[in-house]
């Protein structure tokens, strides 16, 4: 008897279980906060005026976006100057007239648009620089963290430069842009690593605008005057491969240690394979998208909040890759992203 | 015909042209460097020092056959990356490098006899022809390559023997431009062709009058100077195992125009050869050598790469003056 009560109890809690769930089924399952969040985002006009998209950590993070955008209903126009500042300025002018409701900037310098931002500012459009930043701070920042960068460049030279076996204390600095953020950020980190190690001797510092031909060209001449040199340190591993290429021809590859950083794309992976390059602190721009999308979606939930309320900085990761982990995430391939 | 570049001021016993002024500033410039500067005199240094122009001499060389024919080729940055960049592009669709590098040469040509007709048959003036097709072909190449810097494949010997390579001890880099330099000597003063040019250059409508074929003679120049755009183009894979599309944005088209009329050829057309384009390219060189190993800042070294070069056209307008005689129709 007791057996038979236990079994019509279990049988009748089985079937209002039963009920309870075609009750629920009934009604959609939302999760939670997502209709707020595609409210808030979908519709949305979002502006990206790169520096150049031609460059491999522009891509990435374009792809990034474009998958955000296309996935949640925000459109992503990027308006391209290719390079020419002038055309940026008006790119800049051009995004600010049409009042988007967000507009991404990777500043070429510090100066340009630093009146640009803040007409923005002023105009309500909220703004988020990328890895290149202006003497404007706006509502948001995300890249790199380059004053650490230059430490940690400097840092590696500082490595193989000092100490009773290094085969000289003489280090190289090619610049890219001397206006541009990284640049000057990266000046103060190399200053302080310098400073700390007194015996490191800068020996050049020259600006190789980011191309490889001008790196390889200041390369050659340094070293026939210093035919010592100990350590190249450089701003982007696109243009140090130049610097690789000038040390190879003089055969100096196991003397002169060439430290630069990157966006990790696989070609800067091949670039340590065949020995140009030694050391890149990759700072991962998928990655650096990922947040930076973050940040997108964020300023674009929150329209009550006034353009320029609140400034927030995000530094994205930075890895260091020589030849023992040149692989996997560390060198990723465009169709990858996608 | 002016075309060796002769003047008739005899005063000083030999001729003081503008190519004399750059020589002797550069042989100034090597003496006080040599003097101040450990290791400038070495031979590693001199051979840097001609390494390091050997894309820039390969590309004014060009230049000065068209600008000697009354023209201008500001294409040929534009032309240079393209070109080698669409040879790396095609050679990632499993085709043969070497290949892809004659396929990247028939389709600057192409874009060389594009540029010929234009300025030949249409009549546009160069300048503005070739400052449309440069920014058009670079456009092209733009949309269609998607990255800035493209890498050639790995392993291809022939392209590593361009690029470490060496004859005698001179770099291969150098022995392609003193090549081209020679062989476009030769062209211009030993042959027919070449003295063509030059009538060309002179007085376009008497060369006309007179029955020379000055239309071809346009249209295969702009293809020579195309073809050696590339070759230039091909050496600097070679030294950095890639090409940067993006020195079509640099100021190297301005660099290989002043290298070409700092050394002597007028942008008049009709006078000066390839000796004023190795003044020139030499002046150069030993400047940014010079000023690179006293590690100048990039402002100051451009200041004083602008302050030289102006001071030597200025010399030049002082000891060669200007007047009806010597300046021609056409003249800048």
């Amino acid at each position: 008897m007791k057996l038979f009560k236990k079994c019509l109890l279990a049988g009748m809690t089985a079937l209002a279980l039963l009920g309870a769930a075609q009750v629920a089924s009934a009604q959609e399952t939302d999760q939670v906060g997502r209709a707020a969040y595609i409210d808030g985002v979908k519709g949305k006009k979002v502006i990206f005026v790169p520096i150049s998209q031609g460059m491999d950590l522009n891509q990435a993070w374009v792809m990034v976006w474009q998958r955000h955008a296309a996935r949640y209903g925000f459109t992503l126009e990027v308006r391209d100057p290719n390079g020419d500042t002038n055309a940026g300025i008006r790119a800049m002018q051009g995004a600010i007239a049409e009042k988007p409701d967000l507009i991404i900037v990777q500043n070429p310098d510090v100066q340009t648009y630093a009146r640009l931002l803040k007409q923005a500012q002023a105009a309500g459009i909220k703004v988020l620089q990328v890895n290149m930043q202006s003497a404007t701070q706006t509502d948001s920042y995300v890249g790199n963290d380059w004053i650490e960068m230059g430490r940690l460049e400097m840092g590696e030279l500082a490595k193989h430069c000092t100490g009773p076996n290094a085969v000289s204390h003489k280090v190289v600095w090619l610049a890219g842009v001397q206006t541009g953020a990284a640049n000057i950020y990266m000046r103060t980190g190399i200053d302080e690593v310098l400073k700390a190690n007194p015996e490191l001797q800068l020996v050049s510092d020259q600006p190789a605008d980011y191309i490889s031909e001008k790196a390889r060209q200041i390369t050659e001449t340094v070293l026939q005057q210093h035919p010592d040199l100990c350590g190249i340190m450089g701003i982007w591993d696109n243009a140090e491969v130049g610097a690789g290429a000038a040390v190879a021809a003089a055969g100096k590859q196991d003397q002169v240690t060439i430290v630069t950083n990157g966006a990790g794309a696989a070609t800067g992976c091949e670039s340590i394979k065949n020995g140009l390059l030694d050391v890149i602190f990759n700072f991962n721009a998928p990655t650096q998208g990922e947040i930076a999308a973050q940040q997108i979606s964020e300023l674009l939930q929150h329209p009550d909040r006034k353009a320029g309320s609140e400034k927030t900085i995000f530094f994205g990761p930075i890895t260091r890759v020589d030849k023992t982990n040149a692989t996997g995430r560390n060198c990723w391939k465009p169709e990858d992203i996608k | 015909m002016p075309g060796s570049g002769k003047s008739d001021d005899r005063r000083l016993g030999f001729k003081v042209s503008q190519e004399v002024v750059v020589v002797a500033i550069s042989i100034a410039l090597f003496v006080v460097f040599s003097a101040t500067l450990n290791n400038f005199l070495s031979q590693g240094n001199i051979i840097a020092i001609l390494k390091n122009v050997s894309i820039l001499g390969t590309l004014a060389v060009g230049m000065g056959f068209v600008v000697v024919g009354r023209g201008i080729d500001l294409t040929m940055v534009a032309v240079m990356v393209v070109g080698v960049a669409f040879s790396i592009w095609i050679s990632t669709w499993s085709i043969d490098f070497t290949l892809a590098v004659i396929c990247g040469a028939v389709l600057v040509a192409a874009i060389g006899l594009f540029t010929g007709v234009m300025v030949a048959i249409a009549e546009v003036p160069p300048i503005f022809a070739t400052l449309a097709i440069a920014s058009s072909v670079y456009g092209s190449g733009r949309i269609v390559f998607a990255s800035d810097v493209l890498y050639a494949p790995p392993d291809i010997a022939w392209l590593k023997f361009v690029g470490n390579g060496s004859v005698l001890g001179i770099p291969m880099s150098v022995v392609i431009f003193g090549a081209v330099a020679a062989l476009m000597g030769l062209f211009l003063r030993r042959t027919r062709f070449g003295r063509l040019v030059y009538a060309t250059g002179d007085n376009p409508n008497a060369a006309r009058t007179t029955g020379l074929p000055t239309r071809p003679i346009i249209v295969t120049q702009y293809v020579i100077s195309a073809l050696i755009a590339f070759t230039a183009g091909i050496i600097m894979t070679g030294l950095v195992t890639g090409i940067d599309t993006r020195l079509y944005n640099s100021s190297l088209i301005y660099d290989v125009l002043l290298v070409v009329v700092l050394g002597g050829i007028g942008l008049s057309g009709g006078q000066g050869g390839v000796r004023n384009v190795i003044a020139g390219t030499i002046l150069v060189g030993i400047l940014t050598n010079g000023m690179t190993i006293l590690n100048f800042s990039y402002t100051s070294q451009n200041l004083i790469k602008s302050v030289i070069l102006l001071s030597a056209l200025a010399i030049d307008a002082i000891i060669n003056p200007r007047d009806e005689q010597t300046s021609q129709s056409g003249d800048i």
